[in-house]
């Protein structure tokens, strides 16, 4: 069963003390020895088909080499009959026939040797398995354990010290400031943009003498003069 | 790269949005990284043989109100996977915001991660607070 289901109860439960244990300590002393455990069996397994290789190599040349012997004899045997002396042939073929009880004894070794090595490796890949599937158990306890060392360090650092009630509070606080500044700014751009419009519309008006003219030296003489004549 | 390191970079590193970073590393190996974009609720950033976990504690039960408890996980569990990057937990009675990288993920990828993760916790304060006592 995975760890998660103990995990699951250990937090749960409340352990929230830094070092406190997440799980019963000994599933995860169970777990590092098994690890280790396999560990050792793999490299004992590995040196075994090390020598295990040796022997094998060793046979397999010798069963070639039966092979070859045997198939010599054999075309010697038949030359013999061919010329028919059939007591020679026979020799030989006594000759090939403890060579062929030999080749199969060592191709039975061989055999045996084979299913030992395959036996070997098979075992490897399941103590790896099991290396694996138990380093990713122990991950997870110590994916929590870091989690709750780190859930309950309390910051002796920065602002944070202030009460977990203004923390909350404080922090709304500045998305609202932001919120109403980003707001602001819009409408200041949006005065701008309309600022700009109208000082463009006035300046064009301006240029083609129309509207409110700025007051200008001419325009206040010619008034001056008109109000003389009424006097 | 080792915490010490990491809490080095950050503090000379400012983002192209200006976020600024103060990082302290304490004697328990969490270090502690306040981002300018949210200065209220600093990360704690520890590391594991596989991962680097940056946590956010957000609040307890006690403060949510009590008639409320269940909304709020409901509303917490709906939300986790629209928000970015972050995950939204609990460790036993505090609700956490926390993200996890390889530990090979590189510094522009670990700051990115913190900047969005000091943007999340506001947002999912706003959608929460409501439900807080």
């Amino acid at each position: 069963m995975s760890i998660l289901r103990n995990i699951l109860t250990a937090v749960r439960g409340g352990a929230s003390e830094v070092g406190e244990a997440v799980v019963d300590a000994n599933a995860m002393r169970i777990l590092s020895q098994e690890i280790r455990d396999a560990e050792d069996a793999i490299g004992n397994a590995k040196q075994s088909l090390t020598n295990l290789k040796a022997t094998e190599i060793k046979l397999k040349r010798e069963v070639n080499s039966l092979h070859q012997d045997i198939a010599d004899y054999e075309s010697k045997a038949l030359q013999a009959l061919d010329a028919n002396n059939e007591a020679l042939a026979g020799e030989v073929a006594n000759k090939m026939a403890e060579l062929e009880a030999e080749a199969d004894e060592k191709s039975a070794e061989y055999k045996d040797l084979s299913a030992q090595v395959e036996k070997i490796n098979t075992m490897i890949r399941q103590r790896e398995k099991t290396i694996q599937k138990n380093k990713r158990e122990l991950e997870k306890i110590k994916t929590v354990e870091q989690l709750q060392k780190a859930t309950s360090t309390m910051s002796t650092n920065f602002a944070a010290t202030s009460s977990k009630e203004h923390r909350v509070s404080a922090a709304l606080d500045r998305v609202k400031q932001k919120q109403s500044n980003w707001e602001d700014r819009m409408e200041a751009g949006e005065w701008m943009a309309e600022t700009e419009k109208t000082d463009d519309l006035d300046s064009k008006l301006k240029a083609a003498g129309i509207g409110d003219t700025s007051s200008s030296g001419a325009s206040v003489l010619e008034r001056l003069k008109q109000k003389k004549n009424k006097s | 790269m080792s915490l010490n390191d990491l809490a080095f970079k950050l503090n000379s590193h400012i983002t192209n949005e200006g976020t600024r970073f103060d990082a302290v590393l304490s004697e328990d190996g969490v270090l502690e990284v306040s981002c300018s974009n949210n200065e209220e609720f600093p990360i704690n950033i520890v590391k594991t043989e596989t991962q680097l976990l940056a946590i956010t504690p957000l609040f307890s039960v006690a403060e949510v109100q009590a008639d409320k408890l269940n909304e709020l996980n409901e509303e917490l569990l709906f939300i986790s996977p629209a928000i970015p990057l972050s995950s939204i937990g609990r460790q036993a009675d505090t609700y956490i915001l926390f993200g996890a990288m390889a530990l090979n993920t590189v510094f522009d990828n670990i700051v990115h991660e913190l900047e969005i993760q000091a943007e999340n916790t506001l947002d999912v304060l706003q959608v929460i607070e409501p439900l807080l006592s």
